[in-house]
């Protein structure tokens, strides 16, 4: 079993140098060079291209810096926060920005395997719904949820019925709603919802029609917890895979319901063009859905025992 | 319905298409003694609170994604497509190390990649377009590759072999034309709807894509916040195009499936 996890974590450390390795690329490949972007960079050029190793080939200037990414340096702000380290900058917006991922990880997750439950394959009609429901953007969704609540708790406001709620209006703090709001948006729109429960259906419904659940059923045994078990595994692979595009989409929750997180920063320094804060949060993604794909394998290794005897 | 939808999907990327080169002075020029207007005859949705023409921006707003989606399925299907059938085909070193590779950049979100490269190549439609079909390449790839790799076994092929059929045609009309087609289909309709949801939310959110006073459906919607009512037709008639059109999306991609699992 450990040889299995070794050569998976083995491969999953490969992948993620290799993506980090095609963003470097990407950002070398670019005409001109981080300098160019600095106000003041003309006067600078000489220190800044010895400081920052820019004097030096492109592969070495990949190996450095993959070099200094695994140590955690991940360089200086350049306008986001001009200065300060990148990961000082994306300390704690990080962990709210990890705490919602979580959320609505597993809130989509037990919505699906609930109404996969639910439809298992018959109910075509509710499937449909849910599809086109979910298929919606999740900033239309947070739009409309906005827009709905802040009219509607005007209206009650007006009439003297409530008094003002803490979240109304005051976009710069902190708010339980904002969050429990981005956390369904992400669980549910741009069609999140609807393929977790496709899948999800899928793998019920072939764990259903297993010949193990049939022999447990003809013994006269309960099922649930038999199909429960085995649904764990495409659960798990389900996670792992949706991980890349629940990142994605925390940057438009992050943005459009105002939430200090990775994904509003990653916003502003692409607009900003603060390359070292955008690489920064990109390596941070690309090491977060590495890091659930290992998680994902390790669940599944330690569940079934046929993996376990293929090392 | 699936033909329903393939219809009027057709008839909004043809809109998209030709839009650029109509004459749109309803949506563009402002007119202060129409704002605010509600549904007539002569603005069936309305006006914004610029006095321009709803509909007419509506319309012009699908050459946003219309031009620019069907580029980055292009560049999806170039990339993609003829890389991963011949490594799939051929094996080996190849195929391994073309595996690899799309496993590796499939761990970079698709949206955070875009951003970052636009970030260091500018906003530009065409720069939009390029990133989101480069971003895709690993999902459209690795779907390429997976089937491929399952069918190169079975009987057919090996039989088509036998019969000594050159390996070209055996690769490209047997196995991706004929047993991916429908698939790489999907994937191209999701890559679409992507495109969509991803121009409309940084034209929404603002400081990349379509910026006033050129509409598209995300900043016709947010340009309108807070000055209508939620069930006024003229703020959600961007919405209500959006939604339906990715609904029409995913129902065509919907039928490719039916038809491909029988």
């Amino acid at each position: 079993m450990l040889r299995t996890l070794l050569g998976r974590a083995v491969l999953t450390v490969s992948s993620l140098v290799a993506a980090a390795t095609a963003v470097q690329l990407l950002l070398w490949a670019a005409p001109g060079d981080p300098i160019d972007l600095l106000p003041n960079g003309a006067e600078l050029r000489p220190q800044l291209e010895a400081e920052w190793g820019l004097d030096q080939p492109v592969w070495m200037r990949v190996v450095t810096n993959l070099g200094r990414a695994a140590t955690g340096e991940l360089g200086t702000s350049l306008s986001y926060r001009p200065g300060t380290p990148v990961t000082e900058v994306l300390a704690q917006p990080a962990l709210n920005s990890f705490a919602l991922l979580i959320a609505s990880l597993v809130l989509a997750l037990a919505w699906s395997a609930g109404l996969a439950a639910f439809t298992r394959g018959r109910r075509q009609h509710t499937s449909r719904l849910v599809r086109t429901l979910s298929v919606a953007p999740v900033f239309l969704l947070a739009h409309l949820c906005i827009h709905g609540l802040n009219e509607v708790t005007w209206s009650l406001m007006e009439a003297g019925t409530i008094a003002r709620p803490a979240w109304f209006a005051l976009p710069g703090e902190a708010s339980a709603m904002r969050t429990a709001l981005a956390v369904v948006l992400l669980a549910v729109g741009s069609g999140a919802l609807a393929d977790m429960h496709r899948e999800a259906e899928q793998a019920l419904i072939s764990i259903r029609r297993s010949g193990f659940v049939d022999a447990a059923r003809a013994r006269g045994e309960p099922t649930f917890l038999l199909v429960a078990r085995h649904l764990t595994l495409p659960l798990a692979s389900l996670a792992a895979a949706r991980t890349g595009f629940l990142l994605g989409g925390l940057v438009v929750v992050e943005k459009v319901l105002l939430i200090n997180g990775a994904g509003a920063i990653l916003w502003q320094a692409a607009l900003l063009r603060d390359v070292p804060v955008a690489l920064g949060i990109t390596l941070m993604a690309a090491t977060t859905v590495c890091a659930a794909r290992l998680a994902a394998d390790a669940l599944r290794v330690g569940i079934d025992p046929r993996l376990r005897s293929q090392a | 319905m699936s033909r329903v939808a393939w219809v009027l999907l057709a008839v909004v990327v043809c809109i998209g298409l030709v839009a650029p080169f109509g004459d749109w002075e309803r949506a563009m020029t402002v007119i202060p003694t129409e704002a605010g207007l509600g549904p007539s005859p002569g603005h069936p949705l309305g006006t914004d609170h610029l006095g321009r023409d709803v509909l007419a921006r509506l319309q012009l707003a699908t050459s946003a994604f219309a031009g620019p989606g069907l580029l980055a399925c292009a560049v999806a299907l170039v990339l993609a497509v003829p890389t991963a059938a011949v490594s799939a085909y051929r094996g080996g070193v190849l195929g391994s190390a073309t595996r690899f590779a799309f496993t590796s950049l499939a761990a970079i979100p698709r949206f955070v990649l875009v951003l970052l490269v636009l970030s260091i190549y500018g906003d530009s439609p065409t720069t939009l377009a390029l990133a989101v079909g480069a971003s895709y390449v690993p999902l459209l790839g690795e779907a390429v590759y997976e089937r491929i790799e399952r069918l190169r076994g079975e009987e057919y092929v090996l039989a088509s072999q036998a019969h000594g059929l050159a390996g070209g045609r055996i690769l490209w009309v047997h196995l991706v034309w004929f047993a991916c087609g429908r698939l790489i289909g999907r994937h191209l309709l999701a890559l679409f709807g992507f495109y969509l949801v991803l121009e409309t939310t940084l034209s929404y959110i603002g400081g990349f894509g379509v910026q006033e006073p050129h509409p598209s459906w995300g900043n016709m919607l947010v340009f309108e916040w807070g000055r209508r009512s939620l069930v006024d037709p003229g703020l959600l008639a961007p919405g209500i195009a959006l939604w339906a059109t990715l609904a029409l999306t995913d129902w065509a991609s919907e039928s490719l499936g039916e038809v491909e699992h029988g």
